[in-house]
Formats: structure tokens, C-alpha cells, sequence
């Protein structure tokens, strides 16, 4: 429990509607979208300027109070869990579109603008801002930076870093600084944007965000491929990359989602087939065709057992659907879901999807597959139950087994979803000692009273 | 204090599977009407879904707070219509509501109109009788003539732009059985469900809808013995025992028709919803599905069951040559998924121009009791549907759902519009 004292200072720089104490209140920010973390927080706070997140920060700093930044809370790696109680700083209400600049391509947003409805601004403009994590009704754009997030158009277009151009943070002092611009090239010091590009909450609290645009490509098609065998399709994907054509979307769905998702909302997919590769082309009318007709041959050539083109905008929005939808086919399947993040080389899917097989047959769990194939990003998942204390260490340590199967294929420990808490256990084995040691010191300097998201990223004690 | 051995989460166990289905995406957020607001957690389906789990592993109990999150909902169903893992959230809440009142009773005035005043029928209207004399004393007078009565007591003297009550109720005005005119052969029976609102402040339209009915060769009895729907009580309240009386009146009023028609989106789901919320025996699970089976929306009967050609939607005469835009009420496009039956009716109408405006399906706020406990907060979501209407340049806007026509008479007389608010009916010859 925090001092009334302190409350009622909360409450004089962010208004008391702002302020929030009750325990049913606090209880619902107490969350992510994982299904093994929660803590309550003491005290949830919702400014709505970049002049109370500096005061509020000011406070906590001279009282040693810890501060999680939240956006909407839709991370899956318990980066928004306030851990060690204090203050929840949410941006929900900081959620201005400042400028669009259609001749620049460039816009300036405010932390809290959730992703759909800043695309949905952009596309009245016919402009395109490509980062695209799956979660975008929900998640916001500070969340976005500070997990250095992506979604599927990642193939073709990159991830959020890619984008940014200048940030505002407020730094744990609550000093406002300004960093990078609205130019394109900026070469003016330390690449520090990138420092709090995926930082996760724990090295200041980003407040404003300037990204470089596109225009909207004026046409796109989706394509469904249906395999027989999961490795044969992991296998297509590295031949569609080889083959010199680049998709801006190609996602994977197994059996078990096929099915799920099929019950959920029956929209005729192929329950019998084993893996199902979603794909998308985009640019102008006349690449997308020649692009279309390429991957289609590639994907007959690969093994495919059916290939079918969406014949208009309705059919092919159904197969994002059925994508999106196998998010809740997977975290509905069971009490405790673990959804490993880890990503690998493109060339290397195939063979990572045999050795999860063998993973699966040696621990008796059930591994299943959702995710971004296009970028070896393949979220294979156990279901297991965090009550259930023996199961569990078995399931966990079955994680690690995968985890280790993608470092020996070159990959890496998280794609997108961040360390947090979920994480933390192999950033040892995922990370050269020293870089570490250098984020601990970096951390050190930003945030010397460790009040900032503290308990994340890297195991506290080792 | 009674001795009680009912389980303290007895109805919210119902709807475990809803509970449990939520998997915290958080897409709710983008189209909850309320969370669209507030912007705070506890507004929206994960967070009230996360309350009531916390309840139920004991963390949490029936306080005052906990029951105030859980009545901001207007039950409008779009989280469940976009949630990805398709849970029922809103069942989950009017379930938690029926707890609570378990828990914490229902507070003054509250009790006393939906304990006594709802459940019976004449009460209910000398009270309205009572209360309107009332309203001529303390209540701005509208142009409009609707008022939203099942919240009638609480809803005074709080600035609402509220329309007039009728010098006499379709039940004084219609006998019971209303025959086809002469020359006009009979293909059907159906019992006429008049909601609260026709009844005592839009008797014309009723009268509109039976005579329209009877010329298309439809039957309609009237029954003396039908009552309020009981959304208020049971889904609004959580009052589940006066909801199950309720029920079993209107049942019981309706045993010998082929349909029941009804000319309001929420009356309609609420009815077809006994079987969900109230079927506590397996007696009343039969009997409340068979009655919910045959209740259809006006609009739903007349293009499915009529099966009426376009020449039957002749326009009334104040509308013709107007710009008319629908606005789907929740209950009637969510609950019902009826969406291109009055749409198709509209756009067959000769000389009516038909605009659709943005976001039609985006709940106008109104959702009965929540509009009297959060009025300012349903002033605010109505503000948008205002806004979206403006945007149409549409001279009517046009539902069927007398509650969402109350909100959205109340929005554009706020907001100086010169639009006209009319029930889809009223549009028709
Ligand atoms: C169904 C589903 C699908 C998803 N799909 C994807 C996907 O395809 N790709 C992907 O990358 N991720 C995905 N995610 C994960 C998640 O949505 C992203 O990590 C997203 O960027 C989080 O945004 P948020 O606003 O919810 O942030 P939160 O969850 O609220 O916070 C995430 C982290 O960022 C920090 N933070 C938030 N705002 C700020 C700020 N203003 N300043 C500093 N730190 C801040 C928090 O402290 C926390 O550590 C998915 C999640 C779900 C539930
Ligand atoms: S959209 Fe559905 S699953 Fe997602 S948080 Fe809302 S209710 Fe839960
Ligand atoms: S029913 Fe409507 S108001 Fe209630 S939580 Fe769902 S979206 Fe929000």
C-alpha cells in the first residue's frame, strides 16, 4: 500500500478521475495476455500529458516507487505485470494522432493510439504504416516500441524499429527528452532511439512517436496452400524465399488450429490438412499478378496438395480471420498455455519443424504451431497447468529443449514478444555475457533507482 | 438476516465457459462503447470478465465498486461479435448481476419499481398515468412522443429530453382479436407483444402495425394478459425471481398463436433470452424455448415470413421524398443477427432516398437502466451516433427499437438537429 500522502500527489497532477485505488480497479491491472503472470498494483495512474508522466515519474523517483508502464496490456510476456506492486502508468488516455504529414510521410503520435485506429486514419489518407502485430485492435503504439513489435507484413517491410524516426521519453528523473527528428536520415550521434526500441518499459516512458509512412500498395492478393505434412511446408517457405519473390505476409497454421478455428466459426477450411501457409502479395496491380502466379507455381512445386487464390477481398479477409482467430483456438485450448516465441533462420524452418516432432514424441506433450512463418517466427506452444506442479516443471523444461533447438539452428530466444518475465530464465544462454552486463550498466544509468519496470528482463540476483 | 443455501455464485457458474473462454487480447477494447469513453479497463469485457474471475476465487467480493463496474455495460454484445476466442461476455455479466442483487439486494427506488411496479401490468400504468401527470409539472415538454418508461421514476428530474406519455394506451384503444378486413383472406395468426413503450406512449403505432398487419391478411391478437418484457429486471437488475413471473405471464398470454411479433429489438431479445437467463426448471426451459422459438422481429416477420413483395412498402405521406438512414439497434442486429431485413424494407420503399451511415451497427447508449445510472456517459456514446447521422445529411433516422428511438431524440434535440426520429413502421403507408 502506497501513503494516502502519496495518492493525493497522484491525484493533484493527474486529476483524481485519473487515479485509480479501488481494489476491483486495481485487480484489472493486474494482467497481460499471458496466462502465468498477474500482481496487483498499488495504485494505477492514467495521465494524459507528457507533463504528468514527467511528474509523476518525478515522485516516484524521490520516493523509490516502483512504475510499470502499460499501454493496453496485450503483451505476452509479462512485460506489463507490475511485478513489484507500486504504480501502473497507463497510456490509454494519451491517444492523439499529432500530425499526419502525407508530403513528409511521416506522422507524430501520442503513446496510447491503438494501432487499428491509427491505421484506419492513415488509410482515409491512402497511407500505410507496415508494423503490424496481430493484436493491433488492441495494442498501442508505445507498446509497440517498447516491444519492438511485428506482425506478418514484417517479410516484406520490417518491424516497428524500422519505422521510427523520433521518439520522446520521459527518463525515470522525469526529465522530457527529445530524441531523432522527422527526417528519414538523421546521423546526429548514438542511434539512441534504438536503445528504447524494445526496452521494454524499463528505461523510460516513451511519449510521443514519429514514424516514417507508405503509401497504401493499390492492390494485394491472399493465397491458401494446403500440405499434407507440416515440414513440407516449413520446407516451401525457404523455396518461395529463394526464389528472388518476396511475399509481404506468410503465416502458418496447424492441424489443431485448422480445427478449433473451424468449430469456432465454421468458414469451410480444410480440417483434414496438417499445415495450411496463409500468404499475401501487395504493390501494383501487375506485380501482385505476376507475384501471385510465381508463388503459386513455387508451392505446387514444394508439395502443396491444394493452392487456391482468394478470388476477392471478402474470401481472402476470411483467411486473416481464421489467422487471427487461432490466437484464442491456442490460449482457450488449456488452463496454462506456454507460447514459445523463439524465431529461426528462414532455411532452417523445415528442419526446426522435424525437431519439434521429436521434441514432442520424447516429453509425451502435444506441440502446436501458430505463427509467422515468413520470418522463422513459429510460436510452438505446450498446454499444460500451472497447478499441476509436476506437469508443469515437465512442460518447462520441454520449453527449454525447444528453446535450444532453435539457438543450435541459429535462431533467437524471442521473435517479438519480448524477455519480460516469461522469458528471463534463458536470457543467460541466449545472450553473450558481456552484452548483458552492458544493459545492466545502461540500466544503471538511466535508472539508478531501479523504479522502472523493475524485476524485468534479466533475472534479479544473477 | 435469512439463512441461504444458495451458492453465492450460483448463476455465474451457468457461464463458466464464457468465463473461462476470455483470453485477455484485449480486442474488446477497440469496440466497446463504453471503454471507448472511459479508456479504463474495468469498462470493458476482459476487465469485468477478470473482476468477476477474481470474485469467484475469493479475492474480490460484492461490494459497491464491483457492482458498479459490473453495470456499466449496455449489453451490447459487439465485444462478443469481435472477440476472436468468442466468449459471451455480456452472459457472463447478467449473470453476475443476478448474483449480486443475491448478494447485496436492489436498492430503493430500484426495488420498488422492479419488484412491484414492471410485474404488474395495471399498477404499472396508473403509475405512468400518475407519473406523467408529473412530468407535465417538472419535465421540459418534447416535440417527440416517446418516453422511456420502464425507468420512467428514476429517470426524472434528471434533464433528459423526455417525450410525452399517451392520454390513452393501445390496451384501452384495441380489442383483442383485430380480424383482416372484409374481403381480405386470413393466412395467419399472430399475437401482437406491445412492449411498454407502444403501449403506453406510441399507441398510434401500434395501431398502424395492426391495421397495416390485418390488410396484409394477418390476424393479430392483442392479449389483455401480456406484461412488460422484463429486460430491465432480469438483464439490467439481475433480478432473476421477479424476471421468472414476469416470463411465465407472457408465456402463458401467448399459448395459442403461430408467432408472436414484436415491434421492439429489445422486447424481442428479451423474450427469446427467458430461456437463457430465467429456465430454472426443466419445465420452464420447455415451455420458455418453445414460446422464444416463435417470437420474430416486425421486420424479420414481414420480409421472412410474409415473405411480402417490395410493392408492399408504400411510403407514408410525411415521408416521401425524404432522406431516411437506419440505425441498428444492438438488440436487434447482435443479439438477433437481423441486419438486411429493414434494410431491404426501406430501400423498397418508392420514393424514400436510403443512406447508410457509418458505424449503423455502433450502440447509441442507451441500454435501458444504464442510461439512468450513467447518463452522462450514455450522453457521450450518443454523441457519436449524432455525429454519424449528421454526416448522412438523412432527414429521418429510422429504427425499431423504442429505447434506442428515446436516446436518439434525446441526442438530436441536444444537439439542435433538425432530424426526425420514427420506428421503421411509422415509415410505411
Ligand atoms: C492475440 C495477440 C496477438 C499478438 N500478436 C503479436 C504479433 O503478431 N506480433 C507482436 O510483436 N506481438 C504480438 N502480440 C503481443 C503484443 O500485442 C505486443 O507486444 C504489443 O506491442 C503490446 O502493446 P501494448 O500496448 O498492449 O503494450 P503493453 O502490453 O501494455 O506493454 C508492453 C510492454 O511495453 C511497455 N510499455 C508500454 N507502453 C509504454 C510506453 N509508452 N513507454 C515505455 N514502455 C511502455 C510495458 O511496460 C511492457 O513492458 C500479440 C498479443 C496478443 C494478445
Ligand atoms: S476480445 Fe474476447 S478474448 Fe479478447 S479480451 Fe475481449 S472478451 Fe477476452
Ligand atoms: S457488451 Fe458492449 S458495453 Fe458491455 S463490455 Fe461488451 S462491448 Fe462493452
Amino acid at each position: 500500500m502506497l501513503e494516502t500522502k502519496l495518492i493525493s500527489q497522484l491525484q493533484k497532477i493527474a486529476g483524481k478521475e485519473a487515479v485509480l485505488t479501488s481494489k476491483e480497479d486495481l485487480t484489472t491491472y493486474s494482467y497481460d495476455g499471458t496466462t502465468t503472470w498477474a500482481h496487483m498494483p498499488d495504485v494505477v495512474v492514467l495521465p494524459t500529458t507528457t507533463e504528468q508522466v514527467s511528474q509523476i515519474l518525478k515522485l516516484a523517483n524521490e520516493n523509490g516507487i516502483p512504475v510499470t508502464p502499460r499501454g493496453a496490456g496485450t503483451n505476452v510476456s509479462g512485460g506489463s505485470i507490475p511485478i513489484k506492486g507500486g504504480i501502473v502508468l497507463c497510456t490509454a488516455k494519451m491517444n492523439k494522432i499529432l500530425d499526419i504529414n502525407k508530403t513528409n510521410l511521416t506522422a507524430t503520435i501520442e503513446p496510447g493510439v491503438v494501432l487499428q485506429d491509427f491505421n484506419m486514419a492513415l488509410a482515409k489518407q491512402g497511407l500505410f504504416y507496415p508494423p503490424d502485430p496481430v493484436s493491433f485492435f488492441g495494442c498501442t503504439l508505445g507498446g509497440n516500441v517498447a516491444e519492438n513489435s511485428a506482425g506478418p507484413y514484417c517479410v516484406k517491410y520490417g518491424v516497428t524499429k524500422h519505422y521510427l524516426l523520433g521518439l520522446e521519453v520521459v527518463l525515470a528523473n522525469g526529465y522530457v527528452m527529445k530524441l531523432g527528428g522527422v527526417t528519414v536520415k538523421n546521423r546526429t550521434g548514438y542511434e539512441l532511439i534504438m536503445l528504447f526500441t524494445g526496452s521494454e518499459g524499463t528505461l523510460g516512458v516513451i511519449t510521443k512517436i514519429t514514424v516514417k509512412l507508405l503509401p497504401m500498395p493499390p492492390a494485394r492478393k491472399t493465397m491458401i496452400a494446403v500440405f499434407d505434412d507440416m515440414e513440407v511446408a516449413g520446407q516451401a517457405v525457404s523455396d518461395i524465399m529463394a526464389s528472388g519473390v518476396v511475399p509481404a505476409k506468410i503465416e502458418f497454421v496447424d492441424n489443431f488450429v485448422i480445427r478449433r478455428v473451424e468449430e469456432m466459426t465454421p468458414m469451410g477450411l480444410p480440417v483434414e490438412a496438417n499445415a495450411l501457409l496463409i500468404l499475401e502479395t501487395d504493390g501494383s496491380p501487375a506485380a501482385v499478378e505476376a507475384d501471385a502466379q510465381q508463388i503459386v507455381d513455387i508451392l505446387k512445386k514444394s508439395g502443396a496438395k491444394d493452392v487456391k487464390v482468394a478470388k476477392d477481398a471478402n474470401e481472402a479477409a476470411m483467411y486473416w480471420k481464421a489467422r487471427s482467430a487461432g490466437f484464442a483456438a491456442v490460449f482457450g485450448a488449456a488452463h496454462t498455455v506456454m507460447a514459445e516465441d523463439v524465431a529461426v533462420p528462414r532455411d532452417k524452418l523445415a528442419e526446426f519443424i522435424r525437431r519439434l516432432g521429436e521434441i514432442s514424441k520424447k516429453s509425451g506433450f502435444f506441440i502446436q504451431f501458430l505463427g509467422h512463418a515468413g520470418d522463422g517466427n513459429l510460436h510452438p506452444s505446450i498446454f499444460t497447468d500451472i497447478r499441476d506442479k509436476e506437469q508443469f516443471a515437465r512442460a518447462q523444461e520441454t520449453m527449454a529443449e525447444i528453446f535450444r533447438a532453435a539457438m543450435e539452428l541459429g535462431g533467437v530466444l524471442s521473435g517479438e514478444h519480448g524477455i519480460g518475465l516469461e522469458k528471463q530464465r534463458f536470457l543467460k544462454e541466449a545472450m553473450d555475457p558481456v552484452a548483458i552486463d552492458i544493459m545492466k550498466k545502461i540500466k544503471g544509468v538511466l535508472d539508478p533507482n531501479n523504479i522502472l519496470n523493475p524485476g524485468k528482463i534479466w533475472e534479479e540476483g544473477a | 438476516m435469512a439463512i441461504t443455501t444458495r451458492d453465492r455464485y450460483e448463476q455465474i457458474k451457468r457461464f463458466e465457459g464464457d468465463l473461462s473462454q476470455c483470453m485477455k487480447c484485449g480486442f474488446c477494447t477497440f469496440f466497446c462503447p463504453v471503454y471507448q469513453e472511459e479508456f479504463v479497463e474495468s469498462s470493458v469485457a476482459r476487465g469485468k470478465n477478470m473482476m468477476i474471475r477474481e470474485l469467484l476465487a475469493g479475492e474480490l467480493d460484492y461490494t459497491k465498486e464491483y457492482a458498479d463496474r459490473l453495470n456499466k455495460c449496455t449489453l451490447c454484445m459487439a465485444c462478443t461479435t469481435n472477440c476472436p476466442a468468442r466468449a459471451n461476455i455480456p452472459n457472463v455479466i447478467v449473470a453476475a448481476r443476478a448474483d449480486t442483487v443475491e448478494a447485496r439486494g436492489i436498492k430503493f427506488p430500484y426495488n420498488i419499481v422492479y419488484r412491484w411496479v414492471l410485474p404488474r401490468r395495471t399498477l404499472f400504468g396508473n403509475v405512468v398515468r400518475f407519473a406523467s401527470w408529473f412530468q407535465g409539472i417538472f419535465l421540459p415538454k418534447t416535440e417527440g412522443t416517446i418516453r422511456h418508461l420502464s425507468m420512467f421514476l428514476s429517470a426524472l428530474g434528471k434533464g433528459r429530453q423526455i417525450p410525452e406519455i399517451a392520454p390513452k394506451f393501445l390496451r384501452q384503444v384495441v380489442p383483442v382479436v383485430n380480424k383482416p378486413p372484409a374481403g381480405v383472406e386470413t393466412r395467419m395468426k399472430v399475437g401482437y407483444f406491445t412492449g411498454c413503450m407502444t403501449d403506453f406512449v406510441l399507441p398510434d403505432l401500434g395501431e398502424h402495425i395492426i391495421d397495416f398487419l390485418n390488410r396484409k391478411g394477418v390476424e393479430v391478437v392483442v392479449p389483455k394478459e401480456q406484461g412488460c418484457c422484463g429486460a430491465p429486471v432480469f438483464l439490467g437488475a439481475g433480478d432473476f425471481d421477479t424476471g421468472r413471473k414476469m416470463a411465465d405471464t407472457n408465456v402463458k398470454a401467448f399459448e395459442d398463436v403461430d408467432y408472436i411479433i414484436s415491434d421492439c429489438a429489445t422486447c424481442t431479445s428479451s423474450l427469446k433470452d427467458y430461456v437463457k437467463f430465467l429456465a430454472d426448471t426443466s419445465e420452464r426451459k420447455e415451455a420458455y424455448t418453445k414460446f422464444g422459438d416463435k417470437v420474430k422481429d416486425i421486420s424479420e416477420f414481414l420480409v421472412d415470413v410474409l415473405k411480402l413483395p417490395a410493392s408492399a412498402y408504400q411510403p407514408a405521406s410525411e415521408v416521401k421524398g425524404k432522406k431516411v438512414t437506419w440505425h441498428d439497434p444492438c438488440h436487434l442486429v447482435r443479439h438477433l443477427g437481423i441486419k438486411d431485413q429493414p434494410r431491404q424494407i426501406i430501400k423498397s420503399i418508392p420514393g424514400v432516398e436510403y443512406v447508410e451511415m457509418p458505424n449503423a451497427d455502433r450502440c447509441c447508449g442507451m441500454a435501458g437502466t444504464f442510461s439512468i445510472y450513467y447518463y452522462d456517459l450514455s450522453k457521450k456514446i450518443a454523441d457519436k451516433k449524432v455525429e454519424a447521422i449528421e454526416s448522412t445529411g438523412a432527414d429521418i433516422v429510422v429504427s425499431s427499437c423504442p429505447g434506442c428511438e428515446i436516446q436518439l431524440l434525446d441526442g438530436v434535440i441536444r444537439n439542435k438537429m433538425p432530424v426526425k426520429v420514427m420506428h421503421i413502421m411509422e415509415l410505411l403507408q
